[in-house]
């Protein structure tokens, strides 16, 4: 259990080295003072953009933690990752419409609703489908959720071509889709806080019917867990936590799929501990990786999908290498 | 050139009216989102966003106040040294801030303005969003930057120095019949074309060069070259260099068009056309000239 405080310890130190990056560099004390509400032009930038996108940034990690695990539990499968189901795909259409279609309400609105929405509904989809066809389980839903994704990634690319036009740049949606933590103001990092706080306590009254799971389909159903109805709703419950995450931080590659990875070898399989851990490694790689793709490339930003992938890609391997060895 | 030397003593023109004492107080415009922009006294340090911002900017005497632009502005060169706060992969809301600026001006283009109007109107540095979908809008950007820029008579002389140039250019072909006219702005990996679509500001420019646009284009602005052929223009306008030009009509078929065997195959300037700013205006008068070349011009 040395774990934990490592691991929070760690958080915070991100956090910290996080809110200093950017394209001009702040040290401590300049964080300091803006938290005491120092007046100069700096100081307000740090609180007022810097700090919520942050710690937004550690929210949607940890949402993409608690998603990749639930996801990785259900289907029994290392290689599950919350995208699986479509809402990568929903989310982007979702988005799409938002950043393309001029609609009467602001975007900042709209586009976190579209985007859950079309994460949530996609998923949804994948359910109906595989119910339809009578193939409720894993294998089912993930065909389904192979076609319903590429059904919707083909809309999105024709919205992207019918839409875009000199003032709706292309370049907007496809950021967007590679990943990109929007800056909240602080009362909807409130909001955020609050969504993340209860999909935390919605995956841990998961965890034990997932370890029931795990340990075999005719073994949890032996245990008395209606498996196919547990899965549905385990996997609802799961692309909410995704549909969370892709709302404010966009698609970010990688991360739901290595958090839970790394968490298991801290703290082992037992969901109980596990989504916790996962959460904060989450939270740990997705604050870190934003802060490359704030600071790395002045003054352009990259989008936060390339970092995760191409920073966090490596690093999972040799992680991945050296369990193995061992 | 002689353009050049014309705004100039435009400007000229217009310096003794500035040298009057600036309006002081409060200016609120609205803006191309119709947000209300307000700088409380004429802006000292203005980041201008995009080449067709800080054109206009410099071409109302403030290139002196631009205290950053983004990395494809390549005009005026006395602003090429001011610090970047953008390029390709976005703005940096950084590194305008770093600039202490009193203004920002952008464009909604490359994600400009969905990165960087939120953290301005948080801050509370006043920005301005501006569109240029027809040559109007940039005349009227003109006087909207002049007056917020405390500048109001250089923006009103400006703009109207480069109507009186439209005028001329529209009695020049008045009456006259428009060929018609098919603009490439671009060629994509896949074979497909960028055209100058209507509803645009390039796509204006031709029209009241005494152009027509051949293509009504579809929704999409990406064509292919047999949608070109099929359009069977006049006239085939290629923004860019001749050699790229000459490469690409070099193409098998490109020979077969109309357009190529009457000889009726241009380059273009891309700054003039593609960028909506006073150069727009030279561009007008070079697509009438070519249009139109028994006109006696110029």
């Amino acid at each position: 259990m040395r774990a934990w405080p490592i691991l929070v310890l760690a958080l915070a130190l991100s956090i910290l080295i996080a809110a200093c990056a950017g394209h001009d560099w702040a040290t401590p004390a300049d964080l300091f003072r803006a938290m005491a509400g120092a007046p100069d032009l700096r100081s307000r930038l740090l609180f007022e953009w810097r700090m919520p996108r942050v710690l937004a940034a550690a929210l949607v990690g940890a949402l993409l933690g608690l998603g990749g695990t639930v996801f990785q539990g259900v289907f029994r499968n290392p290689l599950a990752e919350p995208y699986l189901l479509g809402s990568a795909g929903g989310a982007a259409l979702g988005a799409t419409v938002a950043l393309l279609v001029p609609l009467a309400v602001p975007q900042s609105f709209v586009l976190p609703v579209l985007a859950f929405a079309g994460a949530w509904g996609a998923t949804m989809l994948v359910i109906g489908i595989s119910r339809v066809s009578g193939a409720v389980d894993a294998a089912g839903m993930l065909l389904a959720g192979v076609a319903v994704a590429a059904i919707l990634g083909a809309l999105r690319s024709f919205l992207m071509l019918a839409l875009s036009d000199e003032t709706v740049s292309l370049q907007i949606v496809l950021s967007w889709v590679l990943g990109g933590v929007q800056t909240p103001s602080w009362p909807v990092l409130g909001l955020l806080a609050v969504i993340s706080a209860a999909c935390l306590a919605l995956t841990m009254g998961l965890a034990g019917r997932l370890d029931v799971l795990g340990l075999g389909e005719t073994m949890a159903t032996a245990f008395g867990l209606n498996v196919n109805r547990f899965i549905a709703f385990a996997v609802l419950a799961g692309s909410v936590v995704v549909a969370a995450a892709v709302a404010f931080g966009g698609l970010v590659a990688f991360v739901g799929l290595a958090s839970p990875h790394i968490a298991r070898w801290l703290v082992g399989p037992l969901h109980r501990p596990l989504l916790p851990a996962s959460a904060l490694v989450g939270a740990i790689v997705v604050t870190l990786a934003d802060a490359i793709a704030r600071a790395a490339l002045p003054p352009a930003e990259i989008p936060l999908g390339l970092v995760t992938a191409v920073a966090g890609g490596p690093f999972f391997i040799l992680l991945l290498a050296r369990r193995l060895r061992t | 050139m002689i353009r050049a030397v014309a705004i100039l003593g435009a400007l000229l023109l217009a310096a003794p009216v500035q040298a009057a004492p600036v309006q002081a107080g409060p200016v609120t415009v609205r803006d191309a989102f119709d947000r209300s922009v307000t700088v409380p006294e004429p802006p000292q340090r203005i980041v201008t966003i995009f080449a067709s911002n800080t054109e206009m900017v410099a071409a109302l005497g403030l290139a002196d106040r631009i205290v950053g632009i983004e990395a494809y502005t390549r005009y005026p060169p006395e602003v090429l040294k001011k610090p970047l706060v953008g390029g390709r992969l976005g703005f940096s809301v950084d590194e305008v801030v770093a600039q202490r600026p009193d203004l920002v001006v952008v464009t909604p283009s490359r994600q400009a303005a969905s990165q960087l109007v939120d953290p301005m109107q948080r801050l509370g540095i006043p920005i301005v969003v501006l569109l240029q979908r027809n040559v109007a809008e940039i005349l009227s950007n003109i006087r909207l930057l002049g007056r917020l820029t405390g500048v109001p008579e250089r923006g009103e002389q400006l703009a109207a120095t480069l109507q009186a140039r439209l005028d001329k250019v529209e009695q020049r072909v008045a009456g006259l019949k428009p060929p018609s006219v098919v603009m490439i702005t671009g060629r994509l990996g896949n074979g497909l074309l960028l055209v100058t679509r209507p509803g645009t500001y390039t796509g204006d420019a031709i029209v009241r060069a005494g152009g027509r646009l051949a293509f009504d284009g579809g929704i999409i602005a990406q064509v292919s070259p047999e949608a070109i052929f099929n359009s069977d223009p006049d006239m085939l306008l290629f923004a860019g260099a001749d050699k790229d030009m000459k490469e690409l009509i070099g193409r098998p078929g490109w020979s077969d068009m109309r357009a190529v065997k009457s000889r009726r195959v241009h380059a273009t300037s891309r700054v003039e056309l593609l960028i909506p700013g006073p150069r727009t205006i030279d561009g007008i008068e070079h697509l009438a000239a070519i249009f139109h070349p028994a006109t006696p011009s110029q």
